[in-house]
């Protein structure tokens, strides 16, 4: 093959790469522009900080607000983030150190079937699991449904982030006669601490936007409410009940609910990748 | 060799996990707690304010909610009213399911679900009105606004599609001095399980009797034909956006959104545009004590023929439903819903809801009047204190 050849076809493939890359981006900047364009005139400082109430606050004029739903959004998943982390972790580490434990195939296919459910049946198992027999909706119920979602993609992050850490820093530990547990606490989770963060991170973004889990679950709320033991708002849902209402003034606040949740979420990404690049940096050095 | 640095990073991932462990035992500890409903008493900061819960049909929703805004402004912060609007089906069955201390629907319940209900905590289940809404014919007819004139039989020919053009004789004969066009007449019906549904094909059973043999009614039927949409905001897009179609909504919804809607002749031959006082005057009949009766095709001759009320569930035994924790909690509940059906209906005219009328509220209070917690006449009580104050 000439060089004239290699150019020419190094050229194409950029161009379909830049191509590609393009057909995925815009379309994200145009949706992320058309929620900015329909919401911002919503944001203003009571939906910080005022409770939403009744329609008829929005259609009179009076302060209304989602401060109850940010809220709400927070705690609910912080508690999922705190159920699922830590089990999910465990998990990971268990398919990826223990091989041969026979608790893995019913490990792996429990996490392969979750990750697969539709988001809804999650709320349906947190209904049928917490809702009912403690006769209530309540945000930790919401939380479960919420962990259930986080689990599977926790689980299986953190297993494929283990498996690529070389073999070299596991044979290093053992070489020394550590037991394999003190091996994977002091050599193999350090070194995969950035991925596993990464993992975590995009479980908890992904459950942060879930609607469906919530709905009979932690049901939705109008007032502020700090009590895990009842109903609380979250921002993914009460978007779309604010969506399907029949009220031009909530549609607004629909769309700007939008915009916090997009920017929570973009935040979780930003923060991840600040941590996990400093993490970074001192690990190399 | 281990440096300092290492070791900082390995407690660091350690305490990350740790941290992570603990949280989410204690958040399962006091969630547990919360749940058990011991803590209801003991703890001040609850006990200070009640927190009640209900859930239910769209259509009342925008008023509840409203009560709720004022109850609590009323009570000083102490009680807050949740409702969250999720359908009369999701009302009845989450009431049912006992999640929740009230439910609200568009449609009663069934004898069998009241029966199963009596069978299995030992009380009834109240249907206790609160508001009442209408179900207004709405259309889109280039140059026709609204008032166009309809009879039920006209109205259901049109569903089984007997009458295919808006200037068929009979609607042309109803409506002198209106240029109707020869436009083919497009029917839009819901989609979803819905009180709206339930209240139209209702009306549509009564009127004729080939419909309520070969359709029927309830929350969603089989439609001889049209189009479906989803929720009432489905069936505006669709009649707004089709040039002679004709569906059906709330009144609040077609006058909150400008949806031109039409006039029904009612059962004493009068021509009644759907309204507020046309809606109450529906209700204006003798009401049986359970109030569970559809005021379709009403005999009053001021009245709207195409109304419902809307009524909250409670059970009889306020004690038998799980969602009720303390006695605090039924007596709150009684005193909310005593103010919705007294002082709260202040708040139907500003909000466009009917108010109910006065039997209405004399059978509601009836049945306030029975509820009990744990074999005490606690529903008695509250609104004899009620009325001495």
């Amino acid at each position: 093959m000439t060089v004239r050849a290699r150019y020419i076809r190094d050229g194409v493939m950029r161009s379909l790469l830049i191509a590609s890359t393009l057909f995925i981006v815009v379309p994200l900047l145009i949706i992320i522009s058309y929620v900015l364009i329909n919401g911002i005139g919503a944001l203003n400082w009571n939906f910080f900080t005022v409770e939403l109430g009744s329609p008829a606050r929005a259609m009179q004029g009076r302060p209304t607000g989602l401060a109850h739903s940010i809220v709400g959004t927070v705690i609910i998943d912080l508690m999922a983030l705190a159920f699922a982390a830590p089990v999910g972790i465990a998990a990971g580490i268990m398919l990826s150190e223990y091989p041969d434990n026979p608790i893995n195939p019913p490990l792996r296919v429990l996490s392969s079937t979750l990750n697969g459910m539709p988001a809804i049946l999650m709320g349906l198992l947190a209904f049928a699991l917490v809702v009912r027999p403690f006769g209530g909706f309540s945000a930790v119920s919401g939380s479960v449904a919420l962990a259930f979602v986080m689990f599977p993609i926790i689980a299986r992050s953190v297993e494929s982030v283990l498996r690529t850490t070389p073999w070299s820093l596991r044979e290093v530990g053992l070489a020394l006669g550590l037991p394999r547990w003190r091996v994977i606490i002091s050599t193999v989770l350090p070194a995969a601490k950035t991925g596993i963060l990464t993992g975590v991170l995009i479980a908890f973004a992904r459950a942060a936007g879930e609607a469906a889990p919530l709905l009979f679950t932690s049901f939705g709320q109008n007032y502020m409410n700090l009590d895990p033991g009842r109903a609380m708002d979250t921002l993914p849902q009460r978007l779309y009940s604010l969506a399907i209402s029949p009220y031009r003034e909530w549609h607004a606040m629909g769309w700007a609910a939008a915009i916090v949740l997009l920017v929570f979420v973009m935040t979780c990404f930003f923060v991840a990748r600040l941590v996990a690049g400093r993490f970074g940096t001192r690990a190399d050095g | 060799m281990k440096t300092n640095r290492q070791r900082a990073l390995r407690t660091a991932g350690f305490s990350v996990l740790g941290l992570a462990f603990v949280l989410a035992l204690g958040l399962t500890a006091t969630g547990t707690q919360l749940f058990a409903g011991g803590s209801a008493e003991g703890n001040p900061a609850r006990a200070a304010g009640v927190a009640l819960e209900g859930a239910g049909a769209s259509f009342p929703a925008p008023l509840i909610t409203a009560m709720a805004d004022e109850y609590r402004d009323y009570t000083g912060g102490r009680i807050t009213v949740n409702y969250q609007s999720i359908g009369s089906g999701g009302g009845i069955r989450q009431f049912i399911e006992q999640t929740i201390m009230f439910g609200a629907t568009e449609r009663y319940l069934s004898d069998e679900q009241v029966a199963e209900i009596e069978a299995s905590t030992g009380g009834t289940a109240f249907n206790m009105p609160i508001t009442l809404g209408s179900v207004a014919p709405t259309y889109n007819i280039p140059g026709v606004d609204t008032g166009l004139v309809f009879t039920g039989e006209v109205l259901v020919d049109m569903y089984r599609g007997e009458i295919t053009h808006w200037n068929d004789p009979r609607i042309v004969e109803l409506n002198p001095g209106v240029d109707l066009p020869a436009v083919p007449v497009q029917i839009v019906h819901r989609s979803d399980g819905s009180g709206t549904t339930n209240v139209w094909t209702d009306y549509f059973s009564k009127v004729s009797g080939w419909w309520a043999d070969n359709v029927g009614f309830g929350t969603s039927v089989d439609w001889p034909r049209g189009t479906g949409a989803n929720g009432n905001e489905g069936v505006a897009g669709v009649v707004q956006t089709t040039p002679g179609a004709l569906g059906y909504n709330s009144l609040v919804y077609a006058t909150l959104n400008d949806i031109p809607y039409g006039a029904v002749i009612n059962s004493s031959g009068e021509t009644i545009l759907p309204d507020l006082p046309t809606t109450s005057a529906a209700a204006n009949i003798d009401l049986p004590a359970d109030t569970r009766v559809s005021i379709t095709d009403t005999p009053a001759a001021d009245g709207y023929p195409i109304a419902s009320f809307a009524w909250v569930m409670v059970y009889e035994r306020l004690d038998a439903n799980s969602a009720i924790e303390t006695r605090e909690q039924a007596e709150e509940l009684v005193r909310f819903l005593y103010w919705t059906i007294t002082d709260g209906q202040e708040l139907s005219e500003p909000l466009d809801f009917a108010r109910l009328p006065q039997a209405a509220v004399d059978r509601a209070t009836d049945m306030l009047r029975r509820l009990t917690w744990n074999g005490e006449a606690v529903g008695a009580e509250v609104i004899a204190a009620i009325a001495q104050r």
